[in-house]
């Protein structure tokens, strides 16, 4: 049976702390913008963590949430992109082809969770800063989307190493790299045609939340709700 | 371990060496011979430590071949080697089980950074001019030691002096040994935001010269008085795990969580309900939530009697804090007090926590074992033991906590600035410097500056030049902590004792050597008594000396050999103790052991400048991102987020919506901020998350000389602290000075950057809580 990646980010567990954001930094390549840049917003982001103010002292209130790609089954990306860039992989993931793409933007426009970003400049990095990017993903040029691959690099790597072996992909065997950091374990990664994988078990909490579902995106990442002063039960 | 000696410059040859075919053959630079096994493509994971915070985390570092640019033997040339790419928390480490935070990520960014001294330099021009030039490591070890050998043969005791941050044991031991052997004086172990008020307060109420580490798989409610414990305090990544078991890791039991503050931090967002108390009262605060318990005998266990005698009136039930009393001084309503101690005692286990900001004051110690005793008496011990515990030592050398600093080092810190501000006999001759930055990060009135400039000679060992290491004479470049041995003895984070060590990662990239080696080598060059203090060659020898006994102790680490169990050490990463067994957790913290101290009389909080002149109190405050400033050259944390403000690259400081009203200070307004020690220009930040009267700035930029990310960028708040000191234990009380506030400026003037918009606040029904 065939994958279908799904992302679960629990609310209650995440703390606000932004590993995941410097952890996809790092394992994506994804530049830095510097002062001038992201003082414009072009900062670069595959993963940023939302955060809503409500309420007024002595009682705020404050919630964090990780934003990212949501791999939407009916992404409004996809039938945007004249070039077919943005296009739906068989495990169910919204691919970004960079060697398709030619900067329409279009995506990002229909895009209604901000999750894509664009090369608006070529990136640099000062040497030697630049031994640390990863071998095994595209370094992006100006005119380029992209966003979150819920680390296919990671996924491709598994799996070829899978069917070497000989074997199938067992539940919690690689992760993305958000999820590998996150400490509080906010982050969970894995196959949602597996039944029995942790992100099946949490997907399917009462707790559990689409953003913006009402849209009919169908996205595949799940959030499960922050709990209350009176909340006893657990998911 | 040095691989410059087998590193062999290659001739270019016509058709192998070109890296680049676009260059034209006069470029092409040389390539070298490739160092080490990797199969290009393929990753290796390597153990390394994590040292951009205190809190020891293991990492599993992922190395793959590459080609670097590097210069060897004075030649620009091309070389394969095992490059870092990826660094990950160590899946076996029981203090951050395979976890790793945002800062520690950026570990790859101090090896690879750019501004990164790559070579022994000495200064060619006035000092801090920032003029440098080569020196071979021949030269530059042969100048310090010849320095060394005259202060030695004068027999001034004071001669030399040793200034670093806190590090690892066994590099603190090698430098305590040197100096001590040396004839001089200890070595100054200096942070800015050292915690040695909590261990001190650790140490009265509990036995423990050490921060906690909390077990809070196991808690169902925790009450946390300013201690970021999620962010920046004590060991974040463990506190970090524990706080999702805590939340949601049990089926059917959600622990509770309450953060006193009077900032709202990037824990205190997290927190179910937050509580502003006015600054310096939370200890009072502790204490009137422990009468109502102790006078409705809300429990029925022991009365903390040890953590309790530390405050006078305990035994009498604290008869002068009434909820009502308390209410008086704190700002917090009885009603709330009251139903806290309800609260707490009725769930289950529970614990309390102190940190931050309330042990920054001049009462900080109080408050400390105020929340002590509070702890004491709620943290029952049942199920398995108190929520609140102490790391075990390791089971060799000294069992004393290996890792704190026996005082403060703000102290130490002024002692050494007077005795070189005094006459010239008794005043150091030469500073050794290890990645301390006091002018810094020191208040003003400490005069860093002027100590330092009276210093004939000094030598820094740090990778980086910054404020205080750009007055060095010498600079004998460290290699980055991935090219290094490296160990270390976490204060807290796990039950089980851990020893982390750790090869290194990576080959170096620069002309660099260990700092640890350098000493070496001059102390055998020093002869007698300072060799025979250190006989070693290398660190490594060092460190395999002082762990391999640690293979006669039931551990993660087993072999045959002392060679096999060195082996396998470094292949783990460390050692650590057995898992505790579920039933050995249950003595609790309440031994009256004898050598109790007096109880300490109930203080309140002074702070510089009065209160019609200066109406806001001030919180410089830490962020994971840039920490007390030490990690402000990484882009990757310039351009992290605020998780509150999502402000980046940027300073600013945080004012109430409604004072910020009331004084016509807008969203990014320039503001000016004056305290007794001097104003600052900032951008104006309007929050919700902070009390009425109080001001509060990150610190960590404010950087005129550290890299080219740093520097220039934003202002530091600790430019304007008094120095006023927590009256116990001499450490610095960075939140007792008070300012005041002045729109000067529009938001074009205060260049604030932000990734998101602005602080909203949206129209919404309060949901109940």
């Amino acid at each position: 049976m065939s994958h279908k990646w799904g992302l679960v980010v629990d609310l209650d567990r995440c703390t606000g702390c932004q590993a995941c954001v410097v952890a996809c930094r790092a394992e994506n390549n994804i530049p830095t913008a510097g002062p001038d840049q992201s003082a414009r917003g072009r900062t670069m982001q595959w993963i940023r963590v939302e955060r809503t103010w409500e309420g007024d002292f002595p009682n705020p209130k404050i919630r964090f949430q990780p934003v990212m790609c949501q791999q939407c089954d009916e992404a409004p990306c996809e039938p945007v992109c004249p070039t077919y860039a943005s296009y739906h992989t068989e495990e169910g993931l919204n691919g970004q082809a960079y060697n398709r793409c030619i900067g329409t933007r279009f995506c990002a426009n229909a895009c209604p969770y901000t999750v894509r970003t664009f090369n608006f400049y070529n990136p640099s990095w000062d040497m030697p800063l630049n031994l640390q990017l990863n071998p095994d993903v595209s370094v992006r040029s100006v005119g380029i989307m992209e966003k979150c691959t819920f680390c296919v690099q990671r996924i491709k790597s598994a799996e070829i190493q899978a069917e070497a072996e000989k074997r199938d992909l067992k539940d919690g065997e690689f992760t993305t790299a958000c999820a590998q950091s996150c400490a509080s374990k906010a982050l969970v990664f894995g196959d949602l045609n597996d039944p029995n994988s942790e992100v099946s078990r949490l997907s399917a909490s009462n707790r559990s939340t689409r953003l913006l579902g009402e849209l009919g995106t169908r996205p595949n990442v799940t959030y499960l709700e922050r709990g209350t002063w009176q909340d006893a039960k657990n998911s | 371990m040095e691989r410059r000696d087998f590193i062999k410059i290659s001739a270019l040859t016509g058709a192998a060496a070109t890296l680049d075919a676009c260059r034209a053959p006069d470029k092409q630079l040389i390539r070298f011979i490739p160092e080490d096994n990797l199969i290009p493509g393929i990753a290796v994971l390597k153990p390394s430590v994590c040292t951009l915070c205190a809190a020891g985390c293991g990492l599993d570092v992922r190395v793959m071949q590459g080609d670097a640019e590097v210069v060897r033997g004075g030649k620009q040339g091309v070389i394969s080697m095992g490059l870092a790419k990826k660094l990950e928390g160590n899946s076996q480490n029981p203090i951050n089980a395979g976890k790793l935070c945002a800062r520690g990520q950026a570990g790859l960014q101090v090896l690879y950074h750019p501004d990164r001294i790559t070579k022994p330099i000495k200064r060619s021009g006035p000092r801090g001019s920032g003029q440098f030039q080569s020196i071979s490591w021949d030269d530059a070890i042969k100048e310090l030691t010849s320095h060394l050998t005259s202060l030695k043969a004068s027999r001034s005791s004071n001669a030399v002096a040793f200034l670093a941050r806190p590090l690892g044991q066994q590099r603190r031991q090698l430098i305590d040994r040197f100096l001590e052997s040396f004839g001089a004086p200890p070595a100054i172990w200096y942070e800015p935001f050292d915690e040695a008020v909590l261990r001190q307060a650790n140490l009265r109420s509990f036995g423990h010269a050490a921060l906690p580490t909390l077990d809070l798989t196991r808690a169902d409610y925790l009450i946390s008085f300013g201690a970021d414990f999620l962010g920046t305090w004590n060991s974040p990544v463990a506190q970090s795990i524990g706080y999702g078991e805590m939340r949601r890791g049990r089926p059917g039991r959600r622990g509770k969580f309450v953060q006193v503050e009077s900032r709202m931090s990037q824990t205190g967002a997290n927190a179910d309900e937050w509580i502003a108390c006015k600054p310096g009262t939370e200890g009072l605060l502790a204490l009137g939530i422990a009468h109502v318990i102790l006078s409705q005998k809300l429990v029925s266990h022991p009365l903390a009697e040890r953590a309790g005698s530390q405050i006078s009136g305990w035994s009498a039930g604290l008869p002068e804090h009434s909820p009502a009393e308390v209410e008086k001084q704190t700002g917090v309503s009885a009603a709330i007090i009251v139903r806290l101690a309800h609260e707490i005692t009725s769930s289950g286990s529970a614990a309390s926590i102190v940190g931050g900001a309330p042990l920054a004051q001049s009462n900080g110690l109080f408050n400390a074992l105020a929340v002590n005793a509070l702890e004491s008496l709620i943290d029952t011990g049942r199920d398995g033991g108190p929520i609140l515990g102490f790391t075990p030592g390791p089971p060799l050398g000294n069992r004393e906590n290996p890792v704190a600093p026996p005082k403060s080092g703000f102290a130490h810190l002024n002692a050494f600035v007077q005795s070189a501000l005094g006459p010239a006999s008794g005043a150091p001759q030469m500073l050794m410097l290890y990645e301390a930055n006091p002018i810094y990060s020191a208040p003003p009135a400490t005069r860093m500056r002027q100590a330092i400039a009276r210093i004939p000679y000094i030598v820094s060992f740090g990778s980086f030049i910054d404020e205080t290491s750009a007055q060095a004479d010498l600079i004998l470049p460290d290699h980055a902590p991935l090219e290094s041995w490296l160990e270390s003895v976490p204060e807290s984070g796990s039950l089980q004792s851990v020893i982390n060590v750790a090869a290194p990662a990576v080959s170096p990239l620069h002309d660099t050597r260990p700092m640890t080696d350098v000493l070496l080598s001059i102390a055998q060059q020093l002869g007698r008594d300072v060799a025979k203090a250190l006989p070693f060659a290398t660190f490594d020898a060092m460190l395999k000396a002082a762990f391999v006994p640690l293979r006669a102790h039931k551990g993660s680490v087993t072999a045959e050999t002392d060679d096999d169990f060195w082996q396998n050490l470094q292949t783990q990463g460390g050692w650590w103790s057995a898992p505790p067994s579920a039933g050995s957790k249950g003595a609790t913290n309440n031994s009256t052991a004898a050598g109790r101290q007096a109880p300490t009389a109930v203080s309140a909080p002074e702070f510089a400048g009065n209160g019609a002149d200066f109406p806001f109190y001030f919180q410089p405050y830490l962020t994971p991102s840039l920490g007390d400033g030490s990690a402000a050259h990484l882009p990757w944390m310039q351009e992290l987020p605020d998780a509150l403000t999502t402000a980046m690259w940027s300073s600013w400081v945080e004012i109430n919506t409604r004072t910020g009203e009331k004084l016509g200070i807008q969203q990014g307004d320039l503001v000016e901020i004056t305290s007794q020690a001097g104003s600052l220009r900032v951008a104006a930040m309007l929050s919700p998350g902070i009390a009425p009267d109080l001001l509060a700035m990150p610190v960590g930029q404010g950087h005129d000389t550290f890299g080219r990310y740093a520097s220039g960028n934003g202002v530091n708040p600790l430019s304007i602290i008094a120095p006023i000191t927590e009256q116990n234990t001499g450490s610095l009380a960075w939140a007792a000075t008070r300012v005041k506030l002045a729109r000067v400026g529009g938001p074009e003037q205060a260049k604030l950057v932000m990734y998101a918009g602005q602080m909203s606040r949206f129209p919404h029904n309060e949901e109940p809580r």
